[in-house]
């Protein structure tokens, strides 16, 4: 006997995921995955002034505000044939370094440690054990056991006055947490810890970016932080970066590990078998040969065989999405056409479309930028791969799994850190020798162009028209589309749905399992999912929005 | 503004391509247009929210914030309310996205000392549709909010300079593309 479980939003903040699961014998056999908010950002570019384009993109979102500006800004500079000075090209690339540096942990701490970590029950713990624990992880950010001791009386007070805070309407107590209370402890007062860290990490971004959230330094044809390119702004630039890249090497992958190691079961579970990355920081002006962060695909796991991407291959499809027609069309050729249904998994239901790789569905962001540059002999990728499959005592194909998503982004942040140092060094040779040049004239042209990026979530392209100096098409294909899309038109399933089958869950009314999947694609385009409390289904006096 | 070292910070929330969502963000630009205001305040546009306005809410004393707000009224009855008269709760996230300014605030009293925090609202009229002008309702109240903005910050001492020269009136204050009309070159 089967059994439905949907999980459905509740609250509205940016927007809404919707996941609809089929449970069989205390598995999931079947799911569906619905982005409940249309996203019409192309039909207000139309007409517009390609230049200013990526002033609109970086407000759709205040968690990807970077990504959207420098993919739109590259698609004009494609369209136009302006190519940006190696200066704009090193600073576009600390200033998206410095993204992925904020993203990756908060989400690992903010969101996704809730998962795995049972926050009550790190009030159980040891202090002075918990202190031991931490220095066994890594000696260089181990806390005594009062640093222990005050989280634990913080913690306390939000449980015992019955307002857990952000810890709330999660599924304490629930029998898939496998932690001790020490190590739950542990991870609460690094979850404090990170806190601090993203502010320094949200400070790194406004360096050469005038201000977060919403940078205002890029333009197409390079960046306008000119002046930044002083000694104390490069200097605090680098001073921020160790901070974050300390805590990065000391807290976030040594915790990762420690967290991995209570879940290996998690590494036969939650995983896909094609990925795609576009690769990212480019390391001259031609792409994507520079790439450090290689582009390519991957087909049924096999890393022998890294393909390369061919843009013209990439379709979107709308057969089970909101939108006119069947049609599988290429983004630069896409519409924006709703035509709302009643939700019905078995016909249309979801507002994102289904972008498929010449007709299959991807798995983009950390893991396929990880398996990508594995197989293509990344050396930093694969010694910290390497490390880490070591350390758990997994073997290598654990990494096809929510595990392997989840360390994935760890190490993909570590890698990305001890790049930027590296980069700083070479802004600073570069300023050394007076070559400052952050702007390319260009000429207007009619034309077509592409933006490909890679960011935190993974694969994101923007693709623009350009006519008589104005926007006459805009379409832009995030990495959540890829990841959270439904059905294509041959009816297969988008990686979230696909990932979930096979997933063991315990109590169908804590599906605890899922959000675990689900959560670890780092779910985003403006959606969110949220579990159905009717208890906190309340409806409020008053609402900030 | 990399964060704020100032002792009291405006901060507009919103997205400014859901028209009335905008309104604090608007209120922020037309703010900047019209007055000067002392070194010790920061006008700050917070944008689409996220964690990282705890960079900004961290590192201030006193915090006023403009921001759309459902309380039932008419679109574009203006209110002030205290932070604490907010509903408070912070729910297990799903996505970062549901990182709100309340959440923000209330997490920077995890780390730090919270600002103490004012927040200026109006009820909007549409939040959903897609557009980067206020609408109507709102807009006619914009001077009444502006008026309790400057209220709030001569409680707390704040008196900015109106600077010289004529302002005009534009629903759509925010400066995309340097104030450039669409399909301008």
């Amino acid at each position: 006997m089967s059994q439905r479980v949907v999980i459905d939003p509740i609250t509205r903040i940016e927007g809404h995921l919707r996941i609809e699961v089929e449970i069989e014998n205390g598995k999931v056999k079947n799911a569906w995955s619905s982005g409940t908010l249309f996203r019409g950002i192309e039909m207000i570019l139309k007409g517009r002034d390609p230049r200013d384009a990526w002033l609109f993109t970086q407000r759709a979102c205040g968690v990807c505000t970077y990504v959207h500006g420098l993919a739109s800004v590259r698609s004009v500079e494609d369209a136009l044939g302006v190519k940006a000075p190696n200066m704009a090209r090193l600073l576009r690339n600390l200033m998206l370094g410095a993204q992925f540096l904020h993203d990756h942990p908060v989400h690992f701490y903010a969101l996704h440690a809730l998962d795995w970590v049972d926050v009550v029950n790190a009030l159980k713990a040891d202090p002075k054990r918990t202190a031991r624990l931490a220095a066994s992880v890594s000696s260089a950010a181990a806390s005594g056991a009062r640093d222990f001791e005050v989280v634990q009386q913080k913690l306390k007070s939000f449980v015992e006055s019955g307002q857990l805070g952000p810890f709330a309407n999660a599924y304490w107590g629930h029998s898939a947490y496998n932690l001790t209370p020490e190590a739950d402890l542990l991870a609460a007062k690094h979850y404090l810890d990170c806190l601090q860290m993203q502010v320094k990490a949200a400070q790194l971004h406004a360096v050469f970016g005038g201000k977060n959230p919403h940078i205002q330094s890029l333009t197409v044809g390079g960046v306008t932080c000119e002046r930044d390119l002083s000694i104390d702004r490069v200097a605090h630039f680098l001073f921020q970066l160790k901070e974050v890249k300390s805590f990065i090497d000391n807290v976030y992958v040594p915790d990762l590990l420690a967290v991995a190691s209570f879940y290996k079961d998690w590494g036969a579970i939650g995983g896909n078998s094609n990925f795609m990355a576009y690769g990212e920081f480019p390391q001259t002006d031609s792409e994507p040969d520079s790439l450090f962060l290689p582009r390519g695909a991957v087909f049924d796991r096999n890393l022998g065989n890294v393909v390369p991407v061919d843009p013209s291959k990439i379709t979107e499809h709308v057969k089970h999405s909101w939108y006119e027609g069947e049609a599988a069309l290429h983004p630069s050729k896409g519409e924006t056409k709703p035509d709302f249904t009643p939700l019905n998994t078995e016909d249309r239901y979801s507002w994102l479309k289904a972008p498929r790789y010449d007709g299959h569905a991807m798995e983009v962001g950390p893991l396929a930028r990880v398996l990508v540059a594995y197989a293509k002999g990344h050396e930093p990728t694969k010694k910290l791969v390497d490390q880490v499959v070591e350390t758990l005592a997994i073997p290598p194909a654990a990494l096809f799994s929510t595990l392997g998503r989840t360390a994935a982004r760890a190490i993909n942040t570590k890698v990305i850190a001890d790049a930027m140092m590296d980069w700083t060094t070479e802004l600073i040779e570069l300023i050394k020798k007076g070559d400052t040049q952050t702007y390319q004239a260009y000429e207007w042209k009619d034309g077509t162009g592409m933006g490909l990026n890679d960011v935190p979530r993974g694969a994101l392209g923007h693709w623009i028209q350009v006519e008589d100096k104005k926007i006459g098409n805009y379409q832009m294909v995030v990495p959540s589309t890829w990841n959270l899309g439904p059905r294509c038109s041959s009816d297969i399933l988008g990686p979230v749905e696909q990932a979930l089958i096979g997933t063991p869950v315990a109590d169908p009314k804590k599906p605890l399992e899922i959000l675990r999947t689900v959560h670890s694609f780092d779910p985003c385009i403006a959606c969110a999912v949220h579990v159905i409390d009717p208890h906190s289904n309340e409806v409020y006096k008053i609402r900030v929005i | 503004m990399t964060h704020s070292e100032a002792d009291t910070v405006v901060l507009g929330v919103g997205n400014v391509l859901l028209r009335d969502e905008g309104v604090g963000v608007h209120m922020i630009h037309r703010l900047r247009r019209k007055y000067e205001f002392p070194e010790h305040v920061d006008l700050v546009d917070g944008g689409t929210l996220g964690l990282n306005l705890l960079s900004v809410v961290c590192g201030c004393r006193r915090l006023v914030v403009i921001d759309a707000v459902r309380n039932g009224g008419e679109p574009g009855e203006v209110f002030v309310l205290r932070f604490e008269e907010l509903p408070f709760h912070v729910r297990a996230k799903n996505s970062l996205h549901q990182v709100d300014l309340v959440e923000a605030i209330t997490l920077a009293g995890l780390i730090s000392d919270p600002p103490e925090t004012i927040i200026v609202g109006i009820e909007p009229l549409d939040t959903e549709g897609w557009g980067t002008e206020l609408t109507p309702p709102v807009m006619n109240q914009i001077t009444l909010l502006e008026e309790r903005v400057l209220e709030q910050l001569k409680f707390l001492g704040v008196c900015p300079q109106e600077r010289c020269g004529n302002f005009e009136e534009d629903s759509r204050s925010f400066p995309f593309g340097e104030g450039k009309l669409p399909g301008t070159p």
